[in-house]
């Protein structure tokens, strides 16, 4: 006796053992779905809760915009400025072109039109090439110009050559701390506009000619001796000497000290031992980074006037190394007033913890980065599947999946660009 | 005389005699041989987590140094919860049991993604070793929350660990991915989400939570590595960052996680409190309701672990209240649990001991849960030993005790082979006696002041200390000859019959060790947790008995066959040639399918065939026209209309089910 053997109706699960081939269409189906429909659907579901996983992983980090945002507007007024909108731009239409593409593969997948289906995989892939080779330019200009995150936030210490740090600003960082008096007409701080050097002077022994016993730094330690032109030969306002200074236009400048504000780079020289002290600030006693050391000796350390203020000094003495500026005492015109008048109002000096901003930014744009690398990842395997022939009106899943991933890196992107690029 | 209903010649081989060899194992799509493999990691890694608590415990036998310095035990504290939690309870019931029983539940062959599956696995292998290379490293003293600031000042591996921590977290992201969707797309027709049973139920809450609070963990840790070797500043004070700011990122995700290891533990209660008592779960949907309103609660509540953080006060206030809802879904579940046992014919085998120990232990971890979320007693209880004793009462008296459970009811029936059923009652009895000496006097000493994590501490304290150290022991030494029972068992233990506890879900209805492909005949959808036609045959055999007229139901059912067969031949929803088509296809199918709801229907009622015929004639009439209707709008107009009718037929029908009941 048996009792009645109840049929499977429906989805079966049994079925699903059977070798797929024939009968579903395409021999991508695996064994465990009933049909091409349930593999589909299966995957579209898993896609969607992938990407939803993908919001939640990239949400701490605009919780984390949005928190120091709230506390610290002054970070990000300021510091927006450093980023080019003309690439953000552009990256953003480069990217919302290749999520067209993207979707319209999808489209030729599903009409079988291979020839369409390769070329729109092969152009998102160019677009995302190209979104990342803009990319490369903005975040090699930034390590170039020391416009980084956290601690490494320095963007006087290194900018490349002549380079400017933002657009149209000649001094920037120094021009906008610059302390003028609007009556007098004159400039009561000054600025130097060094010709600056791409070399971390916290590197050891970059200056080395000489040995190095002790190196004076702080405020405490009274500047005793100047070293000699030859040695840091373009440390301004390093000697009045004319035969020293003839020496340092002579000699070619190896090394050259880089600018923060209305900064110099005095040399102290004790003997027979040298250091470098580096001041900045307006009032030129806030000591910038560690003291270190070079490995130099000062065979001749020849007497150099006390004064080591360049601004004290005839003018024109700052300007013989970098570009035209504005010394103490100056005579402002009104254009320069005009000027400084802006400056002030857009830039002003760097708030504390600037380089919060761009840990946020690289943070953000990074990880998004990534994702575009991966993206390129997907659709280079994918495009190589299509030269392969392996989707049919069927079986277009895996394009159907990789374009909506493409699309919410996408929209991660449109988010970044106004959030990081175009804020106030 | 009652019929056995048949339970097929076992023809197929089992999944583990499928195929041999290493490289079987370890390219295995096979959800049940990778649900294995995770089982066999998280046993191995549960040793190395017990050992480090026994060393700890060691150390606070008696104040000052007993074995180790404070370093060093800093090292073991850490580890010991990094490893607990992230190596042994999240994956334990979801990744190992959940991926070995989830969807033989569900009467699937697999889960949806079986290569994302194996890749999840390889990502918790790797994370685990990770997190085991910081021993040699340096180790890591941060304690598994990896606090900033000290995070990024220690000198220990935190780097490392924080990798693993990231890889771990997407491994169970993706087992998560899988099951949601596995769930979503592989229960067979007639399983709507509530004929799931409550295990499902509760994986699938846990996947919710998996895969939305886990990718936080992944960002934060990630930028936590990123901080240690990039110095970006954003958790780092001197450069601007917050650290607090890490602690809400950290318990967005780890609030979440708590309830990721004890979700799938109470629906693993759920099963066991049901089968063991032999009675239908009380309160059915409000369990499976209160599953999934736990996992959404759980993103709303993280600011408990901060209220003495710094946290704004109408935070903490917000946070506290929050908090105590998460009290009445976890309520439900305890009182329905206790109403499923009222009256219950209660069966007190290895796997229903830990069930029983679960709910008193939760109970008291629960309540002790709200203890904590009083703002005012938090400050008091914040940072000692009472933490310590509540959360160990919610993850290792609950969750762990749950999986030991939950090991010991499928052991049979994954493995073929019977665990010693007496050995596992003494453990059993020695985990719960074990544990409670061990965490008991943590509440006390807590309430005195006690702090956690101290290396030394006051002599007022010694009693409890070493009445803790001395029931860490008994509860090591039942754990670990569990461990090593079971490892034996698995070859050696007496073969296991299909059913051997009476369960009623579909996992008892497939061989012992189940096929490849988990059933070689589909299963049968009976009615969930009712027992009445389970019956034990011999010890330990249960077998579903159908009633007496079956053999009229049969050939009540037989007439239907023919009845849809002409249905479907004359239905006149066919003008186009597909589904002329179709309708062919179904006349010629051997044995036109009745939907399994019409056959229990008529199986448990014995209602007339008229009824049955009508039913079936109305189905059959909108299956033929629905698959066409894709296509052709007249006929879905005509589905429409049969289907409503076909429902309202189907609700007669169920009425007169329910009628001889009462």
């Amino acid at each position: 006796m048996s009792a009645p053997h109840d049929p499977h109706d429906g989805h079966d699960a049994h079925d699903a053992h059977d070798a797929h081939g024939g009968h579903h269409g395409s021999r991508f189906i695996q064994h465990h779905y009933d049909d091409a429909q349930h593999q589909f659907d299966s995957g579209k579901l898993g896609i969607w809760i992938f990407l939803a996983q993908e919001v939640l992983f990239f949400s701490a980090l605009f919780v984390a915009y949005v928190l120091y945002r709230v506390h610290h507007p002054e970070i990000y007024s300021y510091a927006h400025k450093y980023l080019q909108v003309k690439f953000g731009a552009i990256n953003t239409g480069v990217l919302i072109f290749s999520s067209l593409t993207a979707a319209w593969a999808v489209r030729c997948a599903q009409l079988s039109q291979k020839t369409g289906l390769m070329a729109c995989l092969a152009i998102t892939i160019l677009c995302a090439c190209g979104f990342l080779g803009i990319k490369y330019k903005e975040y090699s200009h930034k390590i170039h110009e020391h416009i980084l995150f956290g601690r490494y936030f320095d963007p006087c210490v290194s900018s490349g050559g002549e380079e400017l740090l933002t657009k149209g600003n000649e001094c920037e960082a120094s021009k906008s701390n610059i302390v003028y008096d609007k009556a007098a007409g004159k400039a009561t701080s000054g600025c130097l506009a060094i010709k600056k050097i791409d070399q971390d002077p916290k590197a050891e022994g970059v200056q080395a000619t000489c040995e190095v016993k002790e190196v004076h730094g702080g405020t405490a330690s009274p500047i005793a001796h100047m070293c000699p032109a030859h040695v840091f030969s373009d440390s301004p306002g390093m000697t009045d000497e004319p035969e020293a200074k003839a020496k340092a236009e002579k000699t070619e400048p190896k090394e050259e000290f880089p600018c923060w504000e209305p900064a110099y780079q005095p040399a102290v020289c004790k003997d027979t031992e040298v250091g470098i002290l580096v001041l900045y600030g307006p009032d030129d006693h806030q000591e910038r980074g560690e003291d270190y050391k070079i490995d130099a000796t000062c065979k001749d350390a020849p007497a150099v006037p006390a004064a080591a203020d360049p601004y004290t000094n005839q003018a024109g003495q700052a300007m013989q190394v970098g570009k035209p500026a504005i010394h103490r005492g100056h005579e402002l015109t009104a254009h320069e007033i005009r000027e400084l008048d802006e400056e002030h109002e857009i830039a002003g000096p760097p708030p504390a913890h600037t380089g919060m901003f761009f840990t946020i930014y690289f943070a953000m744009t990074g990880l998004h980065g990534i994702h575009v690398l991966v993206g390129i990842g997907v659709f280079t395997w994918l495009l190589y599947r299509s030269w392969r022939g392996d989707f049919t009106p069927d079986y277009f899943g895996p394009i159907d999946f990789a374009a909506l991933y493409w699309h919410i890196v996408d929209l991660i992107w449109i988010f970044l660009f106004p959030l990081l690029y175009l804020i106030h | 005389m009652p019929t056995r209903e048949p339970a097929g010649p076992v023809t197929e081989p089992s999944y583990l005699d499928v195929s041999h060899g290493l490289k079987s194992w370890m390219l295995t799509l096979d959800h049940k041989r990778i649900g294995l493999m995770y089982l066999f990691g998280i046993l191995i890694a549960l040793i190395v987590g017990g050992s480090f608590a026994l060393l700890l415990r060691t150390e606070l036998w008696d104040t000052g140094k007993t074995i180790v310095g404070q370093d060093t035990y800093n090292q073991f504290f850490t580890l010991h919860g990094a490893v607990m939690v992230f190596l042994v309870i999240i994956p334990g019931i979801p990744a190992a049991l959940g991926n070995i029983m989830m969807p033989i539940q569900l009467g699937a062959p697999d889960v949806a993604f079986p290569r994302l599956n194996l890749a999840s696995f390889y990502l918790w292998v790797t994370g685990a070793i990770m997190l085991v290379l910081t021993i040699p490293f340096g180790g890591l003293d941060t304690g598994w929350t990896l606090y900033t600031p000290y995070s990024l000042a220690s000198q220990s591996a935190v780097l490392i660990a924080t990798l693993g921590v990231f890889v771990l977290g997407f491994s169970s992201i993706f087992t998560g991915l899988n099951f949601l969707v596995t769930i979503h797309k592989f229960r067979p027709q007639g399983m709507g989400w509530f004929q799931m049973p409550l295990n499902v139920w509760a994986i699938y809450a846990t996947a919710i939570m998996q895969v939305l609070a886990t990718p936080v963990l992944g960002i934060t840790v990630l930028l936590l590595s990123v901080e240690r070797f990039g110095h970006i500043g954003i958790f780092d004070p001197t450069l601007g960052g917050d650290p607090v700011l890490f602690q809400h990122f950290f318990w967005f995700y780890s609030h979440p996680a708590v309830y990721i290891m004890i979700i799938p533990a109470m629906g693993v209660i759920s099963e066991l409190i049901s089968t063991f008592s032999r009675k239908p779960l009380f309160g059915y949907r409000f369990v499976a309701y209160s599953s999934v309103s736990l996992a959404l609660l759980s993103f709303l509540v993280w600011g408990h672990h901060m209220f003495v953080s710094g946290q704004s006060r109408l935070a903490n206030m917000v946070f506290s209240a929050l908090t105590f809802t998460v009290g009445i879904p976890s309520a439900i579940k305890v009182f329905n649990w206790v109403a499923t046992l009222y009256k219950g014919d209660i069966r007190l085998k290895t796997p229903m001991l830990y069930a029983l120990s679960f709910l008193l232990l939760f109970t008291i971890g629960g309540l002790t849960g709200l203890f904590l979320g009083i703002l005012s007693v938090d400050v008091h209880l914040h940072d000692t030993y009472f933490v310590v004793a509540h959360f160990h009462y919610v993850m290792m008296g609950s969750t762990l005790v749950a999986f030991l459970g939950a090991l010991h009811y499928w052991w049979p029936k994954f493995t073929g082979r019977w665990y010693p059923e007496s050995l596992g009652k003494v453990c059993s009895t020695g985990v719960f006696f074990g544990f409670n000496l061990t965490f008991l006097p943590q509440f006390v000493m807590g309430a005195r002041g006690m702090p956690r994590r101290y290396w030394d501490y006051d002599p007022q304290f010694r009693i409890f200390h070493q009445l803790s150290t001395i029931g860490a022991y008994v509860l090591g030494l039942s754990l670990f000859t569990t461990v090593v029972y079971l490892f034996w068992s698995f070859k050696n233990g007496k073969k296991a019959p299909r059913n051997p506890w009476g369960g009623s879900s579909l996992e008892w209805q497939a061989p012992t060790p189940p096929p490849l492909y988990n059933f070689e005949t589909p299963p049968v959808l009976h009615e969930l947790y009712n027992y009445d036609d389970i019956v034990e045959v011999e010890e330990d055999v249960w077998e579903r008995q159908l009633p007496e007229h079956v053999h009229e139901v049969a050939a009540a059912v037989a007439t239907v066959k023919a009845a849809r067969v002409e249905a479907a031949a004359s239905t006149d929803v066919a003008p186009t040639e597909k589904n002329e088509a179709l309708v062919r296809g179904i006349a010629t199918e051997e044995s036109a399918p009745v939907t399994r709801d019409e056959v229990r229907a008529a199986v448990m009622s014995g209602v007339q065939t008229e009824d049955i015929k009508a039913a079936a004639k109305l189905a059959a009439m909108t299956e033929t026209a629905e698959p066409a209707a894709h296509r052709n709008d007249e006929a879905a107009a005509k589905a429409e209309a049969a289907t409503e009718e076909a429902v309202h037929v189907a609700q007669q029908l169920k009425k007169k089910d329910e009628e001889p009941k009462s």
